[in-house]
């Protein structure tokens, strides 16, 4: 293994890449769309500004400031008992609770906090109540203690967090895009390489099939990382996905572009025409991005189906990267990676074993 | 000394003998041409030396050894090798000698082949003529010894192919061992220091090319136009013509003009199988 032909050879594939606007369209811009697309579609509406709110202090100033929410058309003020079970009420609407505190502090011109309790997994209403509520502190603050900073407000998010349907299709993007990606790359570079005399012309010199593969892995992986930090970046600026990109997502993608390659490794071992190599990776990937609860939870699917998706390593994938970067089941996600790694080993050993450069 | 040594060499596919228990060597320096019509198994021969497939009989021997232990000293360009679409011609270069231990002057080889000023240009740009000189100079980049050009012009134009020609003589000059599969005679007779002659997977003539021409061509015919008729002539030595003039002079005979018809390759191949090259 030589180091000088192994950069050579991503910098090159690399270069070629990022010229090349199809590889471009289909490796950011089309899950980014679909995103975008979906994610808009099915996410719905907001429901009015509902906020629960919850007065311990009970006191002429904690109603002089529900008063003066209530005054701000969009708020809708509902209040709930002093010993309301805060969590239960988080998940449905915004919970803000005046502390007990809250006009002895004023007067006394001690610091003090006002609580907003959120859902994490309803972004786009909680900016909105936030800067609600950071604009009425702000004003609190001005009028009493002349801009002084005495009250605050903490933000609590209840622990039960509820999904969107975002955080379920958005590491499904990740997989279809890291199985089309892998996988047509993995074509393109066996059969057209093969086709126009690429494969014949490195057999020729000092470049061995060992550096080469490898090379092309660390940019396949490359390409399938970037793909995966785009469809991130997306998924937080505009939907405010809570995604954590931790080990076992990693260890997912990387095994999950192992795979898709070698299958594309095996396909263009028994294809040698471009076309129909495209059809039958077509034949793959298609069935299985529909299959794999790709784009819907497989439980809204008929039972055979469910269990034909279990065959399916975009199932694993998908279901893997799900409970790695959005349900924080690490138990699950690491019983996934290892289905998937498994797979890869067996499926990408293949494909080395069948690749061949010589010619009959 | 010999570069290259084939003996017995036999490839046969299902029940096509594509190769056919041929058997000759290349010397250290020259051009040598294999040259032959569409089918004869040129690429055959030519790839199983360079170790892409495989033989069904006979031996090879590349710098007295085997062709993988040789692979820092030999260039290749493919027959029909088309190189990444969206590499510029400098890029492509510096890919490729990046998988050698020696390197040629890339700016020194781009000059070479005439694209100097193409060097940024990305490949799927290039002229076909463009990207076969790119082709060459692929196949020089590790500044080989030995260098395999298989029908490194065929499909360009004429000035093209004019200018691929010059590329390829100026290798000469450097004492690089060149092994050409082309189905143009001109091809072979302008670049090839000896030419074998293949045909249904055999080597039918292997010689230099004046030689070959001697031996199987017809003879050098001068045809003499004159105002109303013309007299045609063979000779055995150019040297005749001198002579010939002279004596239209001293007859005071006069003519319109002289031509020359010299025998090629073309007459030799159509000799020794009774078909056209091409
Ligand atoms: N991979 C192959 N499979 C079957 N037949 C082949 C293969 N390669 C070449 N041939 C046959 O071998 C013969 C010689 O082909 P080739 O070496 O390409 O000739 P040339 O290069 O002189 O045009 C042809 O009849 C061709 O059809
Ligand atoms: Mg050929």
């Amino acid at each position: 293994m030589r180091a000088k032909a192994i950069i050579g050879d991503i910098k090159a594939s690399v270069k070629n890449w990022y010229r090349n606007k199809a590889a471009l369209f289909w490796t950011l811009a089309f899950p980014i769309l679909l995103i975008l697309l979906f994610g808009e579609i099915f996410s719905g509406g907001n429901e009015s500004y509902t906020i629960y709110i919850k007065d311990m202090d009970d006191s002429t100033l904690s109603h002089a400031l529900i008063n003066a929410m209530n005054n701000i058309s969009i708020i809708n003020l509902q209040p709930i008992g002093k010993n309301a079970d805060v969590k239960e009420y988080a998940k449905k609407h915004a919970v803000l609770e005046i502390p007990h505190d809250f006009q002895n502090a004023i007067f006394e011109g001690k610091r003090c906090n006002l609580t907003l309790y959120l859902d994490p997994s309803k972004e786009q209403t909680n900016s909105a109540i936030r800067s609600f509520i950071s604009g009425i502190v702000n004003e609190i603050n001005l009028r009493f203690n002349n801009a002084s900073i005495i009250v605050g407000y903490e933000e609590k998010y209840v622990v039960e967090e509820q999904f969107k349907y975002i955080d379920f299709f958005i590491p499904g993007i990740i997989g279809m895009t890291i199985m089309t990606s892998a996988i047509y790359g993995s074509i393109e570079i066996n059969v057209k390489y093969r086709k126009r005399g690429m494969l014949k012309k490195l057999l020729t010199t000092p470049l061995q099939k060992g550096e080469w593969i490898l090379s092309k892995m660390i940019y396949q992986l490359m390409i399938s990382f970037i793909s995966t930090i785009a469809i991130i970046a997306v998924g937080i600026t505009v939907f405010h996905l809570k995604a954590s990109f931790n080990f076992t997502s990693i260890l997912i993608i990387i095994a999950a572009s192992f795979a898709f390659t070698g299958i594309g490794m095996i396909i263009a071992r028994f294809v040698n025409e471009e076309e129909t190599a495209d059809s039958a990776a077509s034949a793959i990937t298609f069935p299985m991005m529909f299959l794999a609860g790709t784009f819907f939870p497989l439980e809204i699917m008929p039972s055979f189906l469910q269990i034909v998706a279990k065959i399916l390593p975009l199932y694993y994938v998908n279901e893997g990267l799900r409970n790695a970067m959005i349900y924080h089941d690490g138990n699950a996600a690491m019983l996934n990676a290892v289905v998937i790694a498994t797979f890869a080993i067996i499926v990408f050993g293949i494909g080395v074993v069948l690749t061949n450069w010589k010619e009959e | 000394m010999n570069v290259i040594e084939v003996r017995g060499l036999t490839k046969v596919y299902g029940n096509v003998v594509a190769v056919d228990n041929i058997s000759f060597d290349v010397r250290k320096g020259e051009v040598f041409s294999l040259l032959g019509p569409n089918g004869a198994g040129k690429t055959t021969t030519v790839e199983i030396i360079e170790g892409i497939r495989k033989p069904t009989k006979g031996e090879i021997k590349v710098f007295g050894g085997k062709v993988e232990r040789a692979k820092e000293k030999i260039g290749v360009l493919p027959q029909e090798f088309q190189s990444m679409e969206r590499l510029t011609v400098r890029e492509t270069l510096e890919y490729f000698s990046s998988f050698y231990k020696k390197s040629m002057d890339i700016e020194e080889l781009i000059e070479m082949v005439g694209l100097t000023e193409k060097k940024n240009t990305l490949y799927k740009n290039l002229s076909g003529g463009q990207k076969r000189a790119l082709g060459v100079a692929i196949a020089l980049v590790n500044d080989p010894s030995l260098i395999f050009l298989d029908e490194p012009t065929t499909g360009l134009d004429p000035a093209a192919r004019r200018n691929l020609w010059k590329a390829i003589r100026k290798l000469k000059e450097g004492r690089k061992t060149v092994f050409l599969t082309t189905h143009y005679m001109e091809e072979a007779e302008y670049l090839a220091d000896r030419v074998a002659i293949m045909h249904h997977g055999k080597i039918i003539a292997i010689d230099e090319p004046y030689k070959l021409i001697e031996k199987y061509g017809e003879k050098t015919r001068v045809i003499i136009k004159k105002i109303d008729s013309e007299e045609e002539m063979e000779i055995n030595d150019e040297r005749e013509i001198a002579k010939i003039i002279e004596k239209l002079k001293e007859k005071g005979i006069k003519y319109e003009r002289i031509e020359i018809k010299r025998p090629t390759l073309e007459d030799v191949f159509l000799k020794l199988t009774g078909e056209g090259l091409t």
